[in-house]
C-alpha cells in the first residue's frame, strides 16, 4: 500500500508522474484540465439561452462541462440550478435541461439493464445482422487517416484533446458503424479510451442509438450536414470528402442495400 | 480501533457529494489508484491526468494498490461509497461488502422519478421528468 503524492510544482511534473504510474497508457495530456476550480470557471461561463439556439453548431455556445459532470466534479443538479439563474423563464433553457436529462436517462437505463451496456439491445435495423459487422477498428480510423478530411479532423481532435462536439461524435459513430460496417461496441470502446467525459452509459447507449440497436432506424449523415454545422471549422471541400458527398437517398441505397427505399 | 472510511471512485470526485454528509465530519476519504482496474479500462494518459488533477484538489488520500487489499489492510469499521452503476465498479463494491459494512450513497437527483421506472425510450422518460426537471433541486425543497 503506497500513498501517492499530490504535490507538484507544475502540470508537466504531474503528467510525468501519472505517466510513471501508468506506463501502459497511450497518448499525451489534454489541454483540458481536471479539478473543481476549472469546473467552476466553466460553469460560471455557461450561457444556456445561447446554448439552446446554437448547440448543434461546431462553434455554438456549448458548455464543455461534460468531463466534469462525468467525474462527479459537478452534479447534474448543480448545473441545472446554476442554469436556472441565467434565464428569466425555465422554458428558455428547456433544451439545455433536456440535455442534462439525457445523461440522467442513460444512467437509469444502465442501472436497470447493466447487461445492455455491451450487448445489442435490439437487432440492427440496417438489413444486416450483427455478424456482418467487423470486430476490430480499422487502423486508418484509429489514427485519423481515412482520407475524409472532415472526419480525420474530428478524429485528431478526439485523440489530442479528449473532447469533440456531440454532433461530431454522431458523425464518427455513424461512419464507423454504417460506412465501414464495424460493430458499435468497437467504436464505443475507442471513444471511451479517449473521451475525458467517456461515460459508459451515455457513450454506449448513444452508439447503440446511432447503430439502430436502440432506436428505430440507423443514423446517417452526409457532407452537406457537416458543411451546415461545421463550415470554417473543418475542410468541407467535396474532393476531400468524396465518400460522404452524396444525398441521403443515395447513401441509404449504398449503405443499406437490403432495406430498399429510404422513404 | 478501526474508523469509518469514505471510498471515492472516478464518478464522484467532489466534496459536495452526499457521501461526505452521510459519513461523520472528519471521516478519512481515500481514492485507490488500482493499476489493474485502470489498465482494464484502457484509459489514455489524458483521461488519467484529468482524474489525477482532480484528486489533487480534493481532501483525499490517493493510495496505490489493489482495492480489496487496501480496504482489508485499512479495516474500516464502515465504508461509505458513492453509488455507481458502472459494470467495473459494481462487482468491486460487492467484493468489499464481503469484508466490511458498506453503505452506498446516492447522488443528488436531477428529477423526481422512481429509480425502478423502466422507460426504454427517452421521450417516455421525459414525459414524467419534465415536471420537476426545470425546478431548483428538482423541486425537493419547493
Amino acid at each position: 500500500m503506497e500513498k501517492l503524492t499530490k504535490n507538484f510544482t507544475n502540470r508537466d511534473e504531474l503528467v510525468t508522474y501519472v505517466k510513471s504510474l501508468a506506463p501502459w497508457s497511450e497518448g499525451e495530456r489534454s489541454y483540458i484540465q481536471g479539478g473543481r476550480k476549472k469546473a467552476d470557471i466553466k460553469l460560471s461561463n455557461i450561457d444556456p439561452v445561447a446554448y439552446v439556439a446554437s448547440r448543434n453548431f461546431g462553434d455554438g455556445k456549448i458548455t464543455r462541462l461534460s468531463p466534469y459532470i462525468h467525474h462527479g466534479i459537478l452534479s447534474l443538479n448543480e448545473v441545472r440550478n446554476h442554469a436556472l439563474t441565467k434565464c428569466s423563464d425555465p422554458i428558455e433553457i428547456i433544451k439545455f435541461i433536456q440535455e442534462l436529462a439525457w445523461r440522467d436517462f442513460w444512467q437509469r437505463v444502465l442501472a436497470l439493464h447493466p447487461d445492455w451496456a455491451w450487448n445489442d439491445i435490439e437487432p440492427y435495423k440496417t438489413g444486416f445482422t450483427a455478424n456482418d459487422y467487423a470486430d476490430t477498428l480499422p487502423d486508418d480510423i484509429a489514427s485519423g487517416e481515412t482520407g475524409i478530411a472532415t472526419l480525420d479532423a474530428f478524429i485528431k481532435e478526439l485523440i489530442h484533446t479528449g473532447y469533440i462536439h456531440n454532433h461530431a461524435r454522431m458523425y464518427l459513430a455513424s461512419y464507423v458503424v454504417h460506412f465501414r460496417r464495424v460493430k458499435w461496441q468497437v467504436g464505443a470502446k475507442w471513444f471511451l479510451r479517449h473521451l475525458l467525459d467517456g461515460d459508459l452509459a451515455s457513450n454506449n447507449f448513444s452508439w447503440q442509438w446511432v447503430a439502430s440497436t436502440f432506436s428505430n432506424k440507423p443514423y446517417i449523415f452526409n457532407l452537406e450536414n457537416i458543411h451546415k454545422y461545421f463550415d470554417k471549422l473543418v475542410d468541407t471541400a467535396p474532393n476531400l470528402n468524396k465518400p460522404i458527398d452524396a444525398s441521403y437517398e443515395e447513401l441509404h441505397r449504398r449503405l443499406f442495400p437490403n432495406l430498399g427505399s429510404s422513404s | 480501533m478501526s474508523q469509518p472510511l469514505i471510498l471515492l471512485h472516478e464518478e464522484a470526485l467532489r466534496t459536495s457529494h452526499p457521501v461526505f454528509k452521510a459519513a461523520l465530519q472528519g471521516t478519512r476519504a481515500i481514492f485507490v489508484w488500482d493499476d489493474d482496474y485502470l489498465q482494464k479500462l484502457s484509459y489514455s494518459l489524458k483521461r488519467l491526468v484529468f482524474v489525477y488533477e482532480t484528486l489533487c484538489e480534493l481532501p483525499v488520500d490517493i493510495i496505490r494498490g489493489d482495492t480489496v487489499s487496501v480496504i482489508k489492510e485499512l479495516a474500516p469499521s464502515q465504508l461509505y461509497i458513492p453509488e455507481s452503476h458502472k459494470p467495473h465498479i459494481v462487482p468491486m463494491i460487492n467484493r468489499l461488502k464481503l469484508i466490511t459494512t458498506v453503505e452506498i450513497i446516492k447522488d443528488e437527483k436531477l428529477v423526481q422519478i422512481p429509480d425502478t421506472t423502466d422507460f426504454k425510450r427517452f421521450f417516455k422518460y421525459w414525459g414524467l421528468a419534465e415536471k420537476t426537471a426545470s425546478l431548483r433541486n428538482g423541486g425537493v425543497d419547493a
